[in-house]
Formats: structure tokens, C-alpha cells, sequence
């Protein structure tokens, strides 16, 4: 064999073995992690914001944050796998469950990324899922609620944020808790006065699955209700969906709506001069930056369910910190949703640390562990560890929980906590004001 | 008898801006045998116009309304004149694609310029301003924008049955050929439908963010509509465009009443029915 046949034997060996080695043992560079989420269509204001805290904390870890008292900080990419660095590689779901799904393949046959992220809406997680359960391939969800989703049994789904049925069973010790007096500020409030409840919600996954769970809380805590609606949530005039709340006669409004979908019915019920005493939305459209900015002093008074708030700086300093970095590079502060999306790309990363690999079942073992303490995170919550915290939820994060936020001083104020009461950071504004 | 008369006010109110933003399309259709499905978007243009007179300017949104006109007006000539003109040569798929593609190009381009962020006017005479009537209360600017949608459809219907010009743009729109032989400029007729198209829809768009958000992708929301309304009333039919999108406002908004869930669904029932039975729409030729 001449010089040049071995030459070129030996360079077609390495050459094989190079394609034959499993990927992960050159990934140590770069982890690829798909992010779904709808950045284009009704919900692009809010798919951006999301794309901004994921975006801040694949930042956090890849490069060194001094001073700003979380672990991930001061990793400098995934210490278990020798300092690679996440890639978020986006995809645009447009709000759409089969084109999400379809992103999802796209992702993990085409861009091979070891494991998803996403995708806001429930009824896009729900199918973008499904594709993630069939590969084998890890889907960490931050930012959905619609309970069904970690009720499947799937094996490859864990869900980070507490669900609707968490979030609903809140709004009721808000409202009992008025009754028995407990809000700070407020003397305690007769039954009669806040009922009978009026719930209009949107028609999706989402917002059918959170009338559902109002509709069931209602039933069991005793609460009577006049109106319970869902409404097409693509919608160029919610007049009558408003008249029909308003018409309702009832002191208490309760809505599950997306961003466009909230600032309409506001603007219709300013228009009506509907008077309620309590208005209180299921976040989502309630706490989009693009709510708040395009009504202004209107949202006074509104009460929305929250996951964070960025007064809650005044009670973890590390969530303060944090927060003035997403400021600057967004020019919002934290939300509820982006807050989370920001902890989903943190357990993706204490995750990847753990399982010292990228091998999906590797990864499954170290999500089925993994235990954040309360203290490395942004949320006021225990922390994440996934369990079964309601019957049967799977792979559900056990340690989560809301608060409710009210609207107060705007344009210029900031939404404070009223709920959990002992949480307070200012006192309810009760009756809602109305509309000037 | 209250929640009847409220929600005949409501969906005529509505049902008005709907006619005027369908009238455009239909005007372009019933001359041209186009179909032109970035009409949303020249609406969208509208918004964006009035939005960012009135938020940078010290100018009242309702100033805004000659100038959302305007450039409505040129946007829907230029339209023809650097695009429509030359896929019209091409097959009928070319032609539809063509206008998709234009759709497309305004609304990333407004995506670009303005970032998907959800805006609001603020400040005007008549924004956020209610207006009560006994069982009734209702937004000014609705009540001023189904006035100005009264007045656009009455001047365009005089310019197009009592003027020689009208006259010379219904022969183009019935026979181009005839048309044409007899004198008539008939790419000029072309351009001026296209033009007005573009007016009336911006008009539409600029009394909308009176009192709705503008974004982006807001047209696509309304393009919809407007098809449903354009072949309800009749491909080319100003009077067809008018009643139908009072009859489409009415629909959503009793339906949203009772059914909220299924408006759309009514809509294309009718929408279906029509199609079924009197292909034409209601006074189309």
C-alpha cells in the first residue's frame, strides 16, 4: 500500500468515525435547546417578552454575571459538561397548535437540539408535546396552565409553573379571604356584595380549561355565578361579550383573556360605564406589558393572578438584581410570563448539569430529580422539584405558587401584591374605582 | 326593549366601519376582477398613520383622518401602478399570489418599522369618551366614525352614479374591452379604483384607532371580515357593500349576545348560504 492509498485509508477512517461517534461527546461547545413560542400573529408582543427572558438567562450561564447571588451566575456554560454553552434556537409556533407541532419535528429531526422549551399557549404545548413524547426528547414547560397538560402521563413533559387549577383554587381564598376580612386595608367585605360572580374566558385550551376550573371552585366554595361564557378569542369587537357582562348586573368580573382580547373588553366596559366592584383577570393578557401600555391609568384597580411581580425585589434581592438587567435590555420589567420563561432556562441548565450528559434518558433521570432551592430562583416560590402535587399530575413542579397583583398608580406605578395577604406589599384598593 | 335597541346601536355602529373597509375591496374587485388580500394592511397603514400623527405630532387624531386618506390614496395607486399592473399580464393564480405577497410585504415591513407592540391613541377630542343616551352608552368616536362612514359612502356613491368619471369607471368595470375602444382610459380607471380602494380602507383604519390597538398584523383580523361582507353584499356593489356590513355587524353582535363563541361561525353561515343560493351576493351584477 503506497503512501498516498493509506493516506487517504486512514483519513476516510477518521472521517467515519468522526460521523459515527455519538453527537454529544463533541457538543461539549454548544447545547442546542428548541424554543417554541408564538412570535409572530396577536401574540407576538408577549412571545417577544418571552424570547427576552429566555434569552437573559441562557446569557447568565454562558457568560460570568458577578454580584448577582444565584449559582447560575457565575457558571460560564454548564459545568457538568465541561462549560458548553446553551443555544436557544427559536421557532415561531404563530399561535398555531399544528404548525407548532410541526416546529417542534422540525427542530428535533432537523436542527437536533436535545430537548424543547415552550410554547405559551397551552393548546400549542399540548401538540408541540405530543411530538417531543414520540422522539423521546425532553420538553421542559415554564409557561403554560391549562391543568390537562401534566394530567397525560407523559413521560418526556415536565411542567414548571404552578397550573389553573392552582392558580384558580388562589383566587378563591382571595375572595373568601375578603369575606373574612383578612386583606390589609380592607374592613371584611359581605358575601353579598361580591356576588354573584360574571366569567367570560377565551375559547381556546387555555381559557376553557380555566372556565372550567372557576365554574368547579365556584360550585365547591359555595359561590353563586350569573354568567359563564367563552368567547372566539380572534375577535374585531367584544361589545356584547361586554354588554352581557355588564348586563349581568354582577359586582364581580372574572376573565381569561389574551392581550388584544383584554384591552378590548377594558375599552368596552370603560365605554359602557360598567361598574363592578372586583375585576380580576387569569394573567396572560392581564399582565402583557402591551395591556398596561396601551390603557394606562385605566387598568387601576385591575386585579390580575401573577407569578411575579418586580416589587418582589423589595423581598428578594437576587430577583431585583436580575430584573434591572432584563430592563435594560427590554425596556420592561419582569412579568408573570417572562419571569417563567427565564426559570425554564434555568432548570434546562441545572438539568444538563446534572445529567453530565445530553443523552435524552440521561436527561429524563436528572428532570425526575432535579431539586432547585427556593433561594437560587427569581419566583417567591420553594423552589422545583416534580411530583403529583394535585390527583393526577405527573411531572408537575410541587413547590410553585401565585400571587395576585392590583394595578395601582398607573401610568406610572408598578402592580403590587394583595395576595397572599401575609405577602402584601400595598394595601387593596377596594371597590374597583371605575373608569374616569 | 333595552337590550335590543343596545345591541341594534352597537351593531349598526360597527357594522358601518365594516361596510367602509369592505367598500375598497369591493370597488377594486367589481373594476378589476382582482382580488387584493393585502387590503388589511393598507387599513393597518390607516391606523399606523393616525396613530403616529396624533403621538408625535400635537395633532388631533381626528386631523389624522385627510392624511390616513391621502396616503391611502397614493399607497393604492402606487400598489397598481408598480405591481398590479404587470402581474395582471400573468394567469389568474399570478394575480392572487401577487397581492399576497404585497400583504405579506406591508405587514412585515410595519413588523420591522414598529416591532409587534400592541399601541394605543391616548389623547383626541372624542378618544375614550363616553357618549350616553338613556339605555345607552356608547363610545364618541364610534358614534363620529359611523358618521364619517355615512359620508365616504355617500360621496363615493355620487362620484361613481352622478359624475362623468364614475360613469367612465363602471363602463370599465362592466366591459374593459368596450371600454377601452370607446376612449375611456382604462388603466387610468384601474389606478383610480386601486386609489380609492386604498383611501376608503386607510379612512376606515384611521377611524378604527380611534378605538382599537393597532399593531402589525391587525389587518388580518378584518381582511376576513371584509371578504365575508364584499361577497354577502356582491363582488363590485357599493350598496351591497353598505347593507352587508351593517348585516355582518349585526350578526356579530347579537350572536356575540347569546353565542359568543360561535359569531364567526354565523357570519359564515350566512356567508355559505348566500354563496348557495344567490351567487352573486345580495346586489351584485
Amino acid at each position: 500500500m503506497g503512501i498516498k492509498k493509506l493516506g487517504i485509508s486512514s483519513f476516510v477512517v477518521i472521517l467515519s468515525l468522526l460521523i459515527l461517534l455519538p453527537n454529544h461527546s463533541f457538543a461539549q461547545k454548544e447545547v442546542k435547546i428548541g424554543v417554541i413560542l408564538p412570535l409572530s400573529g396577536p401574540l407576538a408582543p408577549i412571545g417577544k417578552s418571552l424570547k427576552d427572558g429566555a434569552e437573559l438567562a441562557a446569557d447568565i450561564v454562558n457568560k460570568k454575571y458577578p454580584g448577582i447571588g444565584i449559582p447560575i451566575a457565575d457558571w460560564e456554560g454548564i459545568p457538568g459538561l465541561g462549560g458548553a454553552k446553551i443555544k436557544l434556537v427559536f421557532s415561531d409556533s404563530r399561535g398555531d397548535p399544528a404548525w407548532g407541532a410541526e416546529q417542534a419535528k422540525r427542530l428535533i429531526e432537523d436542527e437536533k437540539v436535545v430537548g424543547l422549551l415552550g410554547a405559551y399557549q397551552s393548546a400549542v404545548t399540548k401538540t408541540a408535546s405530543v411530538e417531543a413524547e414520540r422522539a423521546g426528547i425532553p420538553f421542559v414547560n415554564p409557561d403554560s396552565t391549562s391543568p390537562d397538560l401534566s394530567k397525560r402521563g407523559f413521560k418526556w413533559f415536565w411542567r414548571v409553573t404552578p397550573h389553573e387549577t392552582w392558580f384558580t383554587r388562589d383566587l378563591f381564598d382571595f375572595l373568601d379571604g375578603l369575606v373574612a376580612g383578612k386583606a390589609p386595608g380592607v374592613k371584611a367585605i359581605s358575601k353579598s356584595e361580591l356576588e354573584p360572580l360574571a366569567v367570560a374566558a377565551e375559547n381556546t385550551e387555555w381559557g376553557a380549561a380555566s372556565l372550567t376550573e372557576i365554574e368547579k371552585f365556584a360550585k365547591e366554595r359555595g359561590w353563586k355565578i350569573a354568567e359563564a361564557f367563552k368567547y372566539a378569542h380572534k375577535a374585531t369587537d367584544l361589545t356584547s361579550e361586554s354588554r352581557r357582562l355588564t348586563g349581568s348586573k354582577a359586582p364581580t368580573f372574572l376573565f381569561a383573556s389574551y392581550v388584544s382580547d383584554a384591552i378590548l373588553l377594558v375599552k368596552a366596559m370603560k365605554e359602557m360605564k360598567a361598574a363592578p366592584r372586583l375585576i380580576w383577570g387569569q394573567n396572560a393578557g392581564f399582565i402583557a406589558p402591551d395591556f398596561w401600555k396601551t390603557l394606562g391609568g385605566d387598568v387601576n384597580g385591575i386585579l390580575s393572578r401573577d407569578v411575579f411581580a418586580a416589587v418582589l425585589g423589595k423581598v428578594k434581592p437576587e430577583a431585583e438584581r436580575i430584573n434591572k438587567i432584563y430592563k435594560e435590555r427590554s425596556g420592561f420589567d419582569f412579568d408573570g410570563s417572562s419571569a417563567r420563561d427565564f426559570i425554564g432556562v434555568q432548570v434546562w441548565a441545572h438539568a444538563l448539569d446534572k445529567a453530565k450528559s445530553t443523552d435524552p434518558k440521561a436527561l429524563q433521570k436528572a428532570l425526575n430529580e432535579l431539586n432547585i432551592p427556593g433561594k437560587e430562583l427569581i419566583m417567591p416560590w420553594k423552589g422545583v422539584k416534580f411530583g403529583s402535587p394535585f390527583p393526577g399530575d405527573t411531572n408537575q413542579n410541587e413547590l410553585g405558587s401565585g400571587i395576585i397583583i392590583q394595578y395601582q398608580g398607573y401610568p406610572d406605578g408598578k402592580p403590587e401584591i394583595v395576595f397572599p395577604f401575609e405577602m402584601a406589599t400595598s394595601k387593596l384598593i377596594y371597590p374597583f374605582p371605575g373608569w374616569k | 326593549m333595552e337590550l335590543t335597541v343596545q345591541l341594534l346601536v352597537y351593531g349598526i355602529l360597527m357594522g358601518l366601519v365594516f361596510a367602509l373597509i369592505a367598500l375598497g375591496l369591493s370597488l377594486i374587485f367589481g373594476v378589476m376582477n382582482i382580488v387584493n388580500f393585502a387590503h388589511g394592511e393598507f387599513m393597518m397603514v390607516g391606523m399606523y398613520i393616525a396613530y403616529l400623527l396624533s403621538t408625535y405630532l400635537p395633532l388631533d387624531p381626528l386631523l389624522s383622518l385627510p392624511f390616513a386618506a391621502g396616503a391611502g390614496y397614493l399607497l393604492g395607486i402606487v400598489s397598481y401602478r408598480l405591481l398590479i399592473h404587470h402581474i395582471l399580464r400573468g394567469p389568474m393564480v399570478a394575480q392572487l399570489f401577487g397581492t399576497f405577497g404585497l400583504m405579506l410585504f406591508l405587514r412585515y415591513l410595519a413588523m420591522y418599522i414598529f416591532t409587534p407592540d400592541v399601541r394605543s391613541i391616548k389623547e383626541g377630542i372624542l378618544v375614550g369618551k363616553t357618549l350616553s343616551m338613556g339605555w345607552i352608552n356608547v363610545d364618541a368616536s364610534k358614534v363620529f366614525s359611523a358618521g364619517v362612514c355615512l359620508l365616504a359612502f355617500a360621496v363615493i356613491y355620487w362620484m361613481i352614479y352622478r359624475t362623468k368619471l364614475g360613469r367612465a369607471l363602471r363602463a370599465t368595470s362592466i366591459d374593459s374591452e368596450a371600454a377601452k375602444y370607446m376612449g375611456i382610459d382604462t388603466k387610468g380607471m384601474n389606478a383610480l379604483a386601486w386609489g380609492i380602494g386604498g383611501a376608503t380602507v386607510a379612512l376606515a383604519g384611521a377611524l378604527l384607532a380611534h378605538f382599537y390597538y393597532v399593531t402589525p398584523t391587525v389587518g388580518m383580523l378584518f381582511t376576513l371580515i371584509a371578504f365575508a361582507t364584499v361577497a354577502l353584499g356582491g363582488f363590485g356593489s357599493i350598496v351591497g357593500a353598505f347593507i352587508a356590513g351593517i348585516v355582518i355587524g349585526l350578526i356579530m353582535v347579537i350572536s356575540g349576545q347569546f353565542v359568543s363563541e360561535l359569531k364567526f361561525s354565523f357570519i359564515y353561515i350566512v356567508y355559505f348560504l348566500v354563496v348557495v343560493f344567490r351567487p352573486r351576493g345580495l346586489f351584485g351584477w
